[in-house]
């Protein structure tokens, strides 16, 4: 049978995959909620606050993903702190998705004519509303098609948590080439399962697209 | 995996343990007392570590099993890829690493060895087809794969050397690699230690034979602790050597070898 070292280990797959889009989504998220903190902070946070923003994005976005892993888990644990794997894993890919994501939203709200701040003062909103209700709406439509791009890329990057010990989808591909000795059945079955998860993200962007265009109106 | 590392997020957290240095000295006091060993391992070695659908498998899983018996603990195991098991060891993630490693000198200045656990004499594999490679002799002029950093790929650079014509080695990040490149055609053989090689070529009997006899000088696989746990790697000693006088060990062997072999009762002087 074609594919038979993917077939037999099917739920082993299907647990991995599991592991991979949870590890992922959960990086996603709480890299989202840092990603909009620092660009917040670059935006709008003055000299030191600012400084601090661009800083935290040279860092996190210049140095491996792969070597922030091993320093958070390994390294980490030298000085004392012993970071338990899991804490690791979504720590990691969180605090490195934060930097691009919160590049991709400052672009976005770079792209908000300036017109939209004027005219929320001139109506009198207050600046946390003017952020609220005017600029963070416009900024997040305009930033959904490059935010799936980069969880796409988040995903796919989810494989290096597998250095500190997390059995996710790449892993598991290799994992089941090794013991079968069928490398090539065992990376295909794995290579879909990430098609299928991605196809996913895409259908969900498209979805969170077309919603945000809806509420935009005329 | 993914459970037990949710389990030590819940029970651990992120929190400065000061207690870590105390027990610095005594990992088998503190083995005892959690009442849990903590190995790790890469489980893409077959026949020693394997993950069949997610369960932990092999030689090494067995026999770590019965060690766990006799010291009356249960084991707990890690998946890592191979080049962050000895970090982790020194960085204490772990108690043991139960990935074979054979024994070598340079290797002996930085860990604790434990007794030999299994022979680990290079050998080649070659695709079942090919009758141009009867003898390890025979791979002079072709091209042979093997492991980065392995002692069996330094065993190979230095049989090769003493060949009449130069053979051309390739390093693969691991065996697995290397096989698959054998069985397309890129390279005419695989080093690695005649166990591995003789379980791969009993799982795909039509694409793999091994080239006997091993040409490599004898070696042995054993376990690696950190250089400050004597204690616990005696008592693991004892234990290993304890499966080799109640039949434990033959039996492991029959099934993940297809063979006994006996094995030195002391740490062997390296000859590589």
């Amino acid at each position: 049978m074609p594919l038979q070292a993917f077939f037999n280990s099917f739920g082993y797959f299907a647990q991995a995959a599991g592991v991979t889009v949870a590890v992922s989504l959960a990086g996603i998220a709480i890299g989202f909620i840092i990603g909009i903190a620092v660009c917040i902070a670059r935006v709008s946070g003055g000299r030191w606050l600012g400084g601090l923003g661009a800083v935290y994005v040279s860092v996190f976005r210049g140095v491996p993903l792969l070597v922030q892993l091993l320093f958070i888990y390994y390294f980490l644990a030298e000085l004392g702190l012993d970071v338990p794997a899991l804490v690791a894993a979504v720590g990691g890919l969180a605090l490195a998705s934060a930097a691009y994501q919160a590049e991709i939203l400052r672009g976005a709200l770079n792209a908000v004519p300036r017109g939209q701040e004027e005219a929320a003062i001139a109506f009198g909103f207050s600046p946390l509303d003017t952020w609220w209700r005017i600029l963070l709406p416009q900024a997040l439509r305009i930033s959904v098609p490059p935010l799936i791009n980069e969880f796409i890329l988040l995903l796919k990057a989810s494989s290096l948590v597998s250095v500190v010990g997390i059995a996710e989808l790449t892993r598991v591909s290799m994992n089941v080439a090794s013991s079968t000795y069928r490398p090539l059945e065992a990376y295909v079955g794995g290579g879909l399962f990430y098609l299928v998860i991605n196809l996913g993200l895409a259908a969900l962007g498209n979805l969170a697209e077309r919603r945000l265009a809806a509420g935009s109106g005329p | 995996m993914l459970r037990s590392g949710l389990a030590g997020a819940a029970t651990a957290g992120i929190l400065l343990d000061g207690r870590r240095d105390a027990f610095a000295d005594d990992t088998l006091a503190e083995v005892k007392k959690r009442g849990e060993l903590v190995i790790a391992t890469e489980m893409q070695f077959a026949p020693f570590d394997m993950s069949d659908n997610g369960t932990y498998k092999g030689l090494d899983r067995d026999l770590i099993d019965a060690v766990g018996k006799a010291l009356g603990v249960k084991v707990k195991y890690l998946d890592l890829p191979w080049t962050s098991i000895l970090p982790g060891l020194e960085a204490k993630k772990f108690d043991l690493c139960v990935a074979p490693v054979t024994i070598t000198k340079e290797r002996m200045k930085r860990y604790l060895f434990t007794v030999p656990i299994a022979d680990a004499t290079a050998a080649l594999l070659k695709r079942a087809k090919d009758a141009s490679i009867k003898k390890p002799e025979d791979i002079a002029g072709k091209t042979v794969g093997g492991q980065k950093g392995t002692a069996q790929l330094a065993q190979l650079k230095a049989f090769a050397a003493k060949l009449p014509k130069p053979v051309e080695i390739k390093e693969y990040v691991d065996n697995n690699q290397s096989y698959a490149d054998l069985a397309a055609g890129r390279i005419d053989a695989s080093v690695n230690s005649f166990p591995n090689l003789a379980y791969a070529a009993a799982q795909r009997s039509d694409t793999f034979a091994v080239v006997t006899p091993p040409f490599g000088q004898p070696t042995y696989f054993s376990w690696v602790g950190r250089m400050s746990d004597k204690t616990l790697i005696d008592a693991i000693n004892v234990a290993i050597i304890k499966t080799e006088s109640d039949g434990t060990m033959e039996k492991i062997q029959k099934q993940w070898l297809g063979q006994t072999m006996s094995l030195p009762k002391t740490v062997p002087e390296p000859t590589i």
